[in-house]
Formats: structure tokens, sequence, C-alpha cells
């Protein structure tokens, strides 16, 4: 059986903060992503998860090391085309959902199909199927001040999936959610797994954490530990 | 295309999410463009009757006369070819000539002597063009025609003040005295604005004239049409075209220079209020800046998810730039509108002509778009500068 493809590829990657006085955010982090990945990366704050997401969603460059999305040297393309590779490969999910609040679940998820030369109509169609993937389909015209915190982060979702990214990568994404909404929440994750697809979940809960196929354990700026619980998706020989 | 339509639609969302603020950062750009629209509108407004009326009467109408200078002690005369060579000039359109005839006594009736001699009533002879080219009508009666002139009957028409002076009435057969000679009024010319001479004259033809008073047949004055523009330079060139070189002095006036003066608005102080209008587009479009600055910090997080989504800082920059352009499109077109209802409620209480100008709206509210934009790009590149990763706060 083939070895399932690495979406991403971190080597040796470090992130150093300030000038004078120097912070190591990052040391020498190496980490592959697999399509078919359903994966943790779990340590306490200050252990440098954050920073790990900010690289990997191309949110932030490396100081040093390489990192690859898809083969491409992310640090080779400027700032249009990071954010190509955000928009085409990457769908995110904050702890704060960072929905637009005059827009409506719709609305938000119709976003993140924007300027890539698609009709309304094709957007709206992509957006209520996203929605209702995750549930939402008779709340798809609620403004988020309308809907529950889970509701919301569930729209989050939808429109972090919406554009088929190679990777979700999710921060914290239970953290402003009660036990009921949160496990309710991950189950969604879990449901998404594809074989295509790498799901990445950032938390600083052991218990979320282990929900996932794979964690990866950070402290002090450095992988620790990185074990499979099961097997990945990506991995099943499928019928 | 689809992209700028995507952008339009988001920069509009944007704008209907926050209504209040919205309306208030229009005011800017309303009040300036109402500002520069009502204060050029009402003040040209004002002079709209006066402009009416020149449209009406034209601006072509040019008078040449005989300068007496040089014809000394002899009523001074045109040379005998000046129709023929006024008709010659290129810009001129019609030409008539005129006699105007020296020491004959006007009076409506035998007896009134004293009391009419005080003022002499000019007397002048003139053809059938007459009235073609001054443009003007009868208010009663008929001009002099053809079969006058071919006969020299001894019919007279009127000016309009002269026939209120004598309480001629309409209809009715009125005989004028000329110097003991009985002339009967057959019409009565309604008043040439241009002209106002003539409302107190007595016309007849040159025929009559030169049986009855030994007239001879050159013409002491000239009425002109020319071509619409020209009147300036054909009544400067008029003198050499009709003198040729001869003794002839001649004079010539454009009667509708005086209205135009009038009917002139008084610019330097259209201008201190277009400045003023102009201002406030200014410091409107600074109200934009500064609402829009403020408004980049508190969506900071929308800016940082679209980022996230994949927008690109040209798209985050042209999301607020184009904002910032409806802001400046709307309170345009607002603004004329406010301006337009300016003129015309000043118009009615000032009981003038509306007089509004297409061009004027657009031109002001085009500056309004532009202050808009240009007010508009620093907002737009701080939230194009903002990172992502800081506004997302990650957990």
């Amino acid at each position: 059986m083939a070895e399932p493809s690495a979406l991403f590829e971190l080597d040796r990657v470090s992130r150093v903060y300030g000038d004078e006085v120097k912070v190591h955010a990052l040391r020498d982090v190496s980490l592959t992503i697999h399509a078919g990945d359903f994966m943790s990366i779990v340590g306490p704050s200050g252990s440098g998860k954050s920073t790990l997401l900010g690289i990997l969603g191309c949110l932030d460059l490396a100081t040093s090391g390489t990192v690859r999305v898809a083969g491409q040297d992310v640090a080779r393309l400027d700032d249009a085309g990071r954010s190509k590779v955000r928009g085409d490969s990457i769908g995110f999910v904050f702890q704060q959902f960072h929905l637009i609040p005059h827009l409506s679940a719709l609305g938000n998820v119709a976003t993140a199909l924007l300027y890539r030369g698609l009709t309304a109509q094709v957007r709206r169609e992509l957006a209520t199927a996203a929605l209702d993937k995750v549930g939402l389909g008779p709340r798809i015209h609620h403004r988020p001040v309308q809907l529950s915190g889970g509701e919301q982060q569930r729209v989050a979702l939808a429109r972090a999936i919406v554009t088929d990214p190679l990777m979700v990568l999710a921060d914290e994404p239970t953290g402003a959610l009660d036990t009921a909404n949160a496990a309710n929440v991950m189950e969604i994750f879990a449901a998404l797994r594809a074989h295509d697809r790498a799901i990445v979940i950032v938390t600083h809960d052991l218990e979320i954490a282990d929900r996932a196929d794979r964690r990866v354990s950070m402290r002090d700026g450095e992988v620790v530990d990185d074990e499979i619980l099961r097997p990945a998706a990506g991995t099943v020989v499928l019928p | 295309m689809t992209r700028l339509r995507e952008l339009i639609g988001v920069a509009v969302a944007g704008l209907l999410a926050r209504k209040t603020r919205t309306l208030l950062i229009m005011l800017g750009p309303v009040m300036g463009v109402a500002a520069i629209v009502a204060a050029v509108g009402l003040s040209e407004s004002a002079k709209g009757d006066l402009r009416q009326k020149l449209q009406e009467l034209g601006t072509n109408l040019v008078i040449a006369t005989a300068d007496g200078t040089f014809a000394f002690g002899t009523a001074p005369t045109l040379p005998e070819e000046a129709v023929e060579r006024a008709g010659n000039i290129s810009t001129v359109e019609k030409v008539t000539g005129y006699i105007e005839m020296t020491g004959i006594q006007v009076l409506p009736s035998a007896g009134g002597e004293d009391f009419f001699r005080t003022v002499p009533i000019p007397v002048l002879a003139a053809d059938t063009e007459l009235m073609n080219v001054l443009d003007t009508g009868l208010e009663s009666g008929r001009f002099l025609n053809e079969f006058d002139q071919a006969n020299s009957i001894r019919s007279l028409v009127i000016g309009n003040a002269l026939a209120d002076e004598y309480g001629y009435l309409e209809g009715e057969t009125r005989t004028l005295s000329l110097n003991g000679r009985d002339y009967a009024v057959v019409g009565v010319i309604e008043k040439v604005e241009l002209v106002p001479d003539l409302d107190r004259a007595v016309l007849m033809t040159p025929a009559t004239a030169e049986r009855d008073w030994d007239i001879e047949q050159t013409p002491t004055g000239l009425y002109l049409r020319v071509r619409d523009g020209t009147a300036e330079e054909t009544a400067e060139i008029l003198p050499q075209a009709l003198a040729l070189g001869g003794s002839e002095g001649v004079s010539t006036t454009i009667p509708s220079s005086l209205l135009e003066a009038e009917a002139e608005v008084d610019t330097t102080l259209q201008l201190i209020v277009i400045t003023m209008g102009g201002l406030a587009l200014v410091v409107g479009g600074l109200g934009i800046a500064n609402v829009m600055s403020i408004s980049v910090i508190q969506r900071s997080s929308e800016i940082g998810i679209r980022r996230a989504l994949g927008h690109t800082r040209g798209t985050i920059a042209g999301q607020f730039l184009l904002e910032a352009l409806v802001v400046g499109v709307l309170g345009g077109i607002v603004g004329a509108g406010v301006g337009v209802v300016a003129i015309v409620a000043g118009s009615r209480i000032g009981d003038w002509v509306v007089t509004i100008q297409p061009a004027l709206l657009v031109w002001s509210g085009a500056l309004a778009v532009v202050v808009a934009v240009i007010f508009g790009i620093y907002p737009a590149m701080k939230a194009a500068r903002l990172e992502p990763l800081e506004t997302l706060r990650l957990g």
C-alpha cells in the first residue's frame, strides 16, 4: 500500500521573535502531515503550538527551516501567493469563531468562496451544502448573534470545508463551548475526516486531543511526542 | 468583472451593516455637493429671467448708425449702398435700412401742440423687411406693405408707447398730423425690447417719405441680424465694410450687450461659495478617513478572517476603498438632489427662473467621489496592512 501523500512538511522549522531579546517560539520542528490525518497538536500555553499553527496556516513565516504545502516552498511565495495557498488549501476554525457579524450563516460561508470566479448562485449552493453537512440546513439565514456558540462554531466549520481544502486547521475549536457542544463539534470533525484531507486541531485540552487519530505533543517550542492513537483514515483500504 | 462585482457586493454589505454610521459619513459629501450645486444654481437662477429674455431676444442684433462727426451741419447718412454692402458680409443673415427724418412734428390732434411739442417724436422711413429683421410683431393692425410703398400711401405704423401716450384704441381709425399733413395709423408695433427707441416712433414707407418730404433714399441706420456668436466681430468690421474708405462715419451698437452684462453672474461671490462647498467636501472627506480608520480597528477580526480565507491585501484595500467610493457616489447623488431642491425652493421664494446646469451636477458629484476615494486611501491601506495573525488572537 502506498504511503499517503505528504500535504504539509515542516523541516527543522524555527521561529524567533524579537531583535535584541530573542524568544525562540519554535525550535527545529520537523513535522509531516499526510492526507487522511486527523491530528491534534497539544501542549500547555507557551509551548509554541499557536506559533506552529500560524506557520502551518501560512499566516506567519518561519525564521529558518522550510515549510512546504503540497510540495510548494511557502517562503518563496509573496503575500498574495500565501493568500492563495490559504484560500485554496487551508480551512481555518478559531476558538472565537470569527464570523462576520453582519452576514448570515450562508453569507459567512459564502465569503470563503469569493474572488474565485464563481457566480453568486454557485457560491450559495456550495455554502448551503456545507451548512447541511454540519447540520445547520434550517438556520442558514440566521446571523451569528441569533446562533448559539455551538452553532456558530459549526458555521465556522462549514466555512472551513466549503472550499474543499487540503487541511482543516482548528485553533482550540471547543475552547469557547460547553461540554455538550464541544462533543458535538468534535463529532463533526471526526465525520469530516477524508482520505484526501488532513484535520489538525491545536488544543491544550488533552481530552479533546485524544479524540484525534494522531497526537503531537509540544513543550517549549519543540515537538516532544508524536504518536498514532488509532489508524488514520488515509490508511484504510477503501472498498 | 465578476471580481469587481463581488467586491462591490462586499463593500455595500459592509456599509449596510452600519447604516447610521454610513449615513453620517455620507453627510459630508452630501453637504459639500449640495452647497456647491445650490450656490451656483441659485446665483444663476437669480439671473434666470434676464437670461431667458436674452435667449428670446437673441444676442445677434447689431445696429449701425451714421456717425455725425464727419457730416457737418446736415443729417448724417450712411453710404447709399450700405444695405447691399452689409448683406455681403458673411456673418450677416438679415439686414434692413431705415431713414431717420428730422424736422417733422408729430401731433395726435389739432390743438395738442402745446402739450405734445415738448418731446420730439422720431419719424422713420422703413421698408417691409423691418419686422422680419427685428423679429417682432404687431400689437394691432398691420405693418406697412408693398401697396403702401408702391403708391406712397400716407399710412403710419406707430410704436407701442406712443400708442399708449396718444390713447390709441385698438381698431380705431386715427389720423396723426405730421407738420399738418394727415396720416392714417394702420398698426401698432409690439414693444421691441432691444430697440426701445421704436416704442415711441412713427414709421412710414420710404416712397411716402420721398414724395411727401423729399427725403433722399440713403439710410441713416441699419438693423442687422448676424450669425450667433459673431455680433462683436461683425460690429467691429461693420464701419469699414459700410464706408469702404468713404468719408461716412459709422458707429455700431449691440443692444443685447447691456442686458448680457446685467445677466452676468457675480463670479467672485460664486467662487467664494464654491470654495466653501469645496471645503465642506474636504471636511467631509476627513470625516470619512476618520470614521473609516476607527471602523478598520473595530473590524480587525473581519479583516483577519478574510485574510485567513485567502483574500489578498489588495482585495482588502479594494473592499475599503470601494466602501469610500460608494459613500462618495451616493453622497454625490443625494447632495446634487438636495442642491436641486434648494435651487427650486429658493427660486420659488425669490420668484426666479430655475436654472440648473446638468454639467454642474455631474462635476460636483464627481468631485465628491474623488474626495471620498482620496480620503478612503488611508483607512484602506491601514486595513490592508493588518496582520491576520495579530487580529485573530490565536488561543
